[in-house]
């Protein structure tokens, strides 16, 4: 069977001041069926610019440059027409966003932007699209949905929104959810009531999911596998509790540490030092190097490959160069 | 929104009153008079001592003042001190020909100018883009006269066409009507219309960088649905707001392109009265354009709320 999505060798650039800068290097990916899938980074990483790619919805400055992106194991997204992408947005593969407070059209009410897809991906009448509509919302747990359907989005708090975000991703039956940070801009008590939503919703769709956060909880909480991103690069890749027990990659580490750390009252915050390098300032070398407490002579010369700690756990770092090499 | 709707028309009160001491003081403060006008440099200081009695000029000005106001607020705006016409009946059917000029006009620049605009916003930074730039530049720094002038004399050298002299109402004939009326509609339409391209395309762009428009497209809409039903309706305020503006502008006559094409509208009724110093005319005819253009903007509110549910007024 093959994977439902599989990215090989992505790469993206940046096109500015008439210069080309790489944000995206030769990324890997594999997303099964029915997986929940996460990408964790901190900003800049390059997490939803993965994300966006998928759905061909990169900004105008930013391109695809290299490699492919498979969905159900022979369509390769970066290279399908416009008009073909329109069938599969919103439909095959969907997306929910960070901001719920603006990602719904300010101007229409809930009815119209749900019923909006349906009309996009299927021949139903106004009364179907309704009915549909409104079994949708009582499935992402809105209250009244019959008249709250009614309503325009500024009438609704933000937990309210991204549930209807959510409704709108799911309406039409995905194959992928892409949940661009979903719970970033939630309050704490609502965080866990929307993943719980998503993961049991997704669960009775056969939906897989794609986590894109910056939050190790939120991997801990929906995800089976990790791609852990630094800088445009997955610099680790693991099932979610092989990731947590024994992390590989000194990026990976440093990322456990500070939220370990946070439990813990007598010690400082833990904080890796310095910041993610700008696409300016990358050199030939592994793109963690001036951050790294292990450095060493190679790491600032010469970039390492993903190497395999065993079958399940790759880890793109010269501590493990002696280990077999995946990607030459 | 009813209750919105008497209030806003409740402050038509004080801005008219304000607008009407105003005016019917700087028309005295003006230097000369009626009199002068209409007797000439030769008169006698009798013969004008007499005049301005007649018109109840020699009165204490607040007391010229609350007679026209008696009778303002009684419908009768009293009689052109000239032609001894009434002045309301006047003004309104001057206000027919200019209101048919803004809105052929309006209507103009309103086809050329949304669409060019949402092309350029689309084509940002590309030719096509620049190419409606500058159009727009054009149609916003070419002065009005200059324009007609050079249209008038292309037809009239290249084609031997000149519009029909002399003006017929639309309900009379409505072809020559047109003939006359679309010269000077297309002038002042470029003018608007430049001002309105740019709005379009800025305020498109604007709406283009918004996070729910990524949601539509996430949604698998077409560019079509995108920029019709979710980017111009949003960014439709703003233009909304120019738009007023301009007619409202419009509505109160516009004297340079009324003179180059001779048609009698507001605004020459209006430089006439004030060349004749025809106080009773300049008043009425300048408080019924305050009243219109408050009017104009009470519309483009209520067209705010009709268009973003978030505007309701209460």
């Amino acid at each position: 069977m093959s994977p439902l999505l599989e990215i090989k060798d992505l790469s993206i650039d940046l096109y500015a001041d008439s210069e080309k800068f790489n944000v995206i290097n030769n990324i890997n990916l594999t997303i099964e069926k029915k997986q929940k899938y996460g990408i964790v980074g901190e900003s800049g990483s390059g997490k939803s610019l993965t994300s966006l790619s998928i759905m061909n919805l990169l900004p105008d400055a930013l391109a695809i440059s290299g490699g492919e992106i498979l969905f159900n194991g022979d369509t390769d997204l970066t290279n399908l027409s416009k008009k073909e992408f329109l069938k599969i947005r919103g439909n095959e593969i969907s997306m929910i966003f960070q901001e719920p407070m603006t990602a719904l059209d300010p101007l229409y009410p809930i009815e119209h932007q749900i019923m909006e897809v349906l009309k996009f991906h299927g021949s139903y009448s106004k009364k179907q699209m309704r009915q549909l509509a409104v079994e949708m919302l009582e499935k992402v747990g809105i209250p009244r949905p019959q008249q709250l359907i009614k309503e325009y989005p500024h009438q609704l708090s933000g937990g309210m929104r991204q549930r209807i975000m959510i409704a709108i991703a799911l309406i039409c039956n995905p194959r992928l959810l892409i949940a661009d940070e979903p719970t970033t801009a939630l309050d704490v008590t609502i965080q866990a009531q929307i993943l719980d939503l998503m993961n049991e919703l997704t669960d009775n769709y056969d939906t897989s999911i794609l986590m894109i956060t910056h939050d190790l909880g939120v991997i801990a909480e929906t995800c089976e596998r990790v791609a852990v991103m630094y800088s445009g690069e997955v610099v680790e890749e693991a099932a979610v509790t092989t990731l947590f027990k024994n992390p590989t990659h000194p990026y990976t580490v440093g990322l456990l540490e500070s939220v370990k750390s946070l439990g813990d009252k007598s010690n400082k915050l833990y904080s890796i030092p310095g910041n993610v390098p700008t696409p300016k300032q990358l050199t030939g070398g592994c793109r963690f190097a001036s951050r790294c407490p292990h450095a060493m002579e190679i790491c600032r010369s010469q970039a390492p490959p993903l190497f395999s700690i065993d079958a399940d756990h790759k880890s793109k770092c010269w501590l493990y160069g002696e280990e077999e090499v995946v990607n030459g | 929104m009813y209750a919105y709707i008497v209030r806003r028309l409740l402050m038509l009160v004080p801005v008219l009153f304000g607008v009407s001491i105003f005016i019917f003081v700087i028309m005295r403060i003006v230097p000369g008079d009626v009199a002068m006008t209409i007797l000439g440099t030769d008169a006698t200081p009798e013969s004008l001592k007499q005049l301005r009695e007649d018109f109840g000029l020699n009165l204490p000005i607040y007391q010229q003042y609350f007679e026209w106001m008696a009778g303002v607020l009684t419908g009768d705006f009293g009689e052109s001190m000239r032609t001894g016409k009434e002045v309301l009946p006047d003004i309104l059917t001057r206000f027919k020909l200019t209101f048919e000029l803004t809105l052929i006009s309006a209507v103009l620049s309103w086809i050329i100018a949304i669409p060019l605009g949402i092309i350029a916003a689309i084509k940002r930074n590309t030719k096509t883009d620049f190419g409606v730039r500058l159009i727009s530049l054009l149609g916003v720094s070419v002065p009005n006269f200059a324009l007609a002038t050079v249209l008038i004399l292309i037809l009239a050298l290249f084609f031997s066409y000149s519009p029909p002299v002399g003006y017929v109402g639309f309900f009379e004939d409505p072809a020559t009507n047109l003939q006359i009326m679309i010269l000077p509609s297309i002038v002042l339409g470029t003018a608007m219309a430049g001002a309105v391209m740019r709005m379009t395309r800025s305020s498109i762009l604007e709406i283009l960088r918004q996070d729910f428009i990524r949601t539509i497209r996430a949604k698998g809409a077409r560019e079509r649905v995108v920029i019709f039903q979710h980017a111009l309706r949003n960014a439709m305020i703003p233009i909304l707001t120019i738009i007023g503006m301009q007619i409202g502008t419009l509505l109160g006559g516009t004297v340079i392109i009324e003179q180059i094409f001779s048609l009698p509208g507001l605004g020459q009724l209006v430089l006439t009265a004030i060349t004749q110093r025809d106080f009773t005319v300049v008043q009425g005819a300048v408080l019924f354009i305050a009243f219109v253009f408050v009017l104009i903007n009470l519309l483009v509110d209520l067209l705010y709320s009709y268009l973003d549910p978030r505007i309701t007024y209460k």
